[in-house]
């Protein structure tokens, strides 16, 4: 029978066939010892304060930016596919949706994270609520990513009380039925403050004027679309992953296929936006500061290359192909395939986004001479604190998949049947 | 294979009978979507002030610390002469010694810059007081904001480090503390002596206009820009006199004076920033 009578069978936990225990545990423990080794680089950080890392005064933001606005698109796929289940109603997609909540609760808590460490005041990162500028962009991101963080444990809360022994406490059980009530709303919150937010970190490039290679009124729409194509893309491959490595079809075929097609299709429509808003600005006009600003890249960094192959093609242009097309998606290996792609289109294009507009210097000179080009190596204290934060929503997510009812519509494959996608 | 094409044949029909409908986006879930996401941004941009007005004076402790607010008479303005700017850098070193910056971190700068006809000349470039300021509109918290004076100052105590003013200032005249202060100021006591305190690690600096010779030489009954007391330390010291500072709104002051009567530019007036130092321009730049 279908998939839904196979859950209704199976006692409500995670993935977790108990068959290689020991290889989980191991892979745990090797996540643990990279998150400790982050965890003691970010008090390195504390105590000795942003002087540890590269940065600088004319490139004040680089990878923990990065890895921040990465976390935080990647998380993207939650809103995403929660709108989908309760506000449109599809509720067959409730099957992935709940390991879309939990990836986007770990990819917040992610950002948080790097935020903690990037501001030179950790000990006041309680200031934007207290002293409101609702003229910045940052004050409104820093709010909604709060508030949608607290929508995220809400809609995670009634999951994990329904597969843990938090279940038999009376009252939270209670709670978290009457959440699921409210889901629909709790929905539309998240999605509303989702919109606002992922737009506002394209916009904190995008409304910087004197920054030719940033301004632009583009960039908040590509800062969600892309994040919608990712989010969707990093929940997929996780899916994928742990079924290939579980023997399970944690998500029905049919599931599989729309949340693929979907990313297909929002992929192309971020590859849409971003050729208009390149020909705009760079083949249509001429902009005297933006060409200046694309030659110092070109001759100085390998932005040229990252951007076009990096981002159009590699990250956005092949994957869109591979996802719909029905012949080559209905292999589950392409799909994955075609998401990493997606996201480390993603991940380049934050680091591009956040590097290209510091490397070109401030054009404030009155005369014909300007300054020189600033450049930016990350440190090993950086990339360890990086390393730690992705370590930590990777301990997060595999051990979510093990313990909690992530996949509600789950099967095992039968003898030599694979994983599928329609 | 025939087992499971038909398995997923019949998954979306039986298992949730109630998604038949919703297969395709109806047009109450399109209102739905709409009046959400419509609602919520209405909501954030229509409350944002008001919720402003009502939270942040009572979480802060009764008023905004006077961020922003409040009345002058006075404007405060500076002119910078760069024909006759020789490029001695005591400006420079005069501000280092009397705001107590370090090397790396001087508010007050100086860059050698060439006109179209090949003229070279020095620009000296302190914070511009944007009475448009984007690093203003860009601070998450309020920390630096425009005082009613014109000037653009800076709450160290308020300021969470997070560098978005230096993102956005077109001048890049903000520094920021990246370690805790140990040096040796190397400019004290030859161009002067520390009059304010040095900032703790971890937040953003700029120039003040030397705010606390204004403040208190108003208190005590002088004027900034005619008595040297009141007046900024890099305006002082400068040898051939290619530095003024005064209030503009005052239309006998010598800053009105020179702005009235000579043609001035200011920095990147294309980004509507409206910079308050002007400056006279070297020979061989035309200024419309």
């Amino acid at each position: 029978m279908s998939a839904v009578t196979a859950s209704a069978t199976t006692p409500p936990a995670g993935i977790g066939p108990r068959r290689s225990p020991l290889l989980f545990w191991a892979w745990i423990l090797m996540l643990v010892a990279v998150f400790g080794v982050g965890v003691a680089t970010g008090i390195h950080v504390l105590i000795n304060g942003l002087q540890v890392t590269n940065l600088t005064d004319e490139l004040p933001w680089g990878l923990w930016i990065t890895v921040d606005l990465s976390a935080i698109a990647l998380g993207a796929g939650a809103f995403t596919l929660s709108a989908a289940v309760y506000i449109f109603g599809w509720h067959r997609y409730e099957a992935i949706a709940r390991a879309a909540v939990l990836v986007g609760l770990l990819g917040y808590s992610s950002a948080m994270m790097a935020l903690f460490l990037d501001i030179g005041r950790p000990d006041r990162f309680y200031h934007p609520l207290l002293y409101w500028n609702v003229h910045s962009v940052l004050w409104e991101i820093t709010i909604c990513v709060m508030l949608y963080s607290t929508v995220l444990v809400i809609e995670l809360l009634p999951v994990v009380v329904e597969s843990t022994p938090l279940k038999n406490i009376g009252w939270l059980n209670r709670l978290s039925h009457g959440i699921h009530r409210l889901m629909p709303f709790v929905a539309v919150l998240g999605m509303g403050l989702s919109l606002l937010h992922q737009s506002s970190l394209g916009a904190t490039y995008g409304i910087l004027t004197a920054r030719p290679i940033w301004y632009s009124p583009s960039a908040p729409v590509l800062f969600i679309l892309s994040a919608i194509a990712a989010g969707i893309s990093l929940t997929l491959f996780v899916t994928l992953l742990g079924s290939m490595l579980n023997n399970k079809q944690l998500v029905p075929p049919n599931v599989l296929r729309g949340v693929a097609i979907f990313a297909g299709f929002a992929v192309l429509a971020y590859l849409y936006l971003k050729a208009w808003s390149w020909a705009a600005t760079n083949y249509y006009s001429d902009v005297p500061g933006r060409e200046l600003s694309l030659e110092i890249l070109t001759e100085n960094t390998p932005y040229n290359y990252t951007f076009w192959f990096g981002e159009v093609i590699f990250g956005a242009l092949i994957p869109s192909i591979i996802l719909l097309w029905g012949r080559l998606r209905r292999n589950p290996r392409n799909v994955m395939i075609a998401a990493l792609m997606i996201i480390i289109g993603l991940v380049i294009n934050r680091w591009n986004m956040t590097l290209s507009g510091f490397v070109v210097p401030l054009d404030w000179l009155p005369g014909e001479r300007s300054l020189p080009a600033t450049f930016y190596t990350p440190n090993l204290v950086e990339i360890l604190v990086s390393a730690g934060i992705v370590a930590y929503s990777w301990i997060g997510f595999s051990l979510g998949a093990r313990f909690i009812n992530l996949y509600p519509d789950q099967r095992p494959l039968k003898e030599g049947e694979e994983v599928t996608i329609l | 294979m025939s087992e499971q094409t038909n398995e997923m044949q019949e998954t979306p029909e039986e298992s949730h009978p109630t998604q038949g409908k919703s297969t395709i986006v109806s047009r109450r879930d399109f209102m739905t979507l709409l009046i959400g996401a419509g609602a919520t941004f209405v909501a954030a941009a229509t409350l944002a002030e008001p919720l402003t007005n009502l939270v942040s004076p009572a979480l802060s402790g009764g008023g905004d610390g006077g961020h922003g607010v409040g009345e002058s008479p006075y404007h405060w303005v500076m002119v910078i002469d760069l024909n006759k700017c020789v490029g001695c850098d005591y400006c420079v070193y005069a501000c280092q010694a009397t705001n107590d910056t370090r090397d790396d971190m001087r508010w007050n700068i100086r860059e050698v810059d060439e006109t179209e006809t090949g003229n070279i000349f020095h620009v000296t470039r302190p914070c511009l007081h944007c009475s448009n300021a984007p690093c203003v509109e860009v601070c998450p918290v309020k920390a630096t904001y425009n005082r009613a004076d014109g000037l653009v100052v800076m709450d160290y105590d308020r300021c969470i480090g997070c560098r978005y003013c230096q993102t956005a200032c077109p001048y890049g005249a903000r520094e920021f503390n990246w370690e805790d202060r140990t040096d040796e100021n190397p400019v004290v006591p030859d161009f002067g002596r520390p009059e304010v305190a040095r900032r703790a690690r971890g937040v953003v600096e700029k120039c003040t206009f030397c705010i606390h010779r204004i403040d208190a030489g108003l208190a005590n009954g002088l004027m900034p820009g005619v008595d040297s007391a009141a007046t900024p330390a890099c305006v002082n010291i400068c040898p051939v006199t290619a530095r003024w500072f005064g209030d503009i709104n005052d239309p006998n002051s010598e800053v009105s004076r020179i702005i009235d009567e000579q043609p001035t530019l200011r920095l990147r007036e294309d980004l509507g920033t409206e910079p308050n130092v002007y400056y006279i321009p070297p020979e061989g730049m035309v200024v419309i």
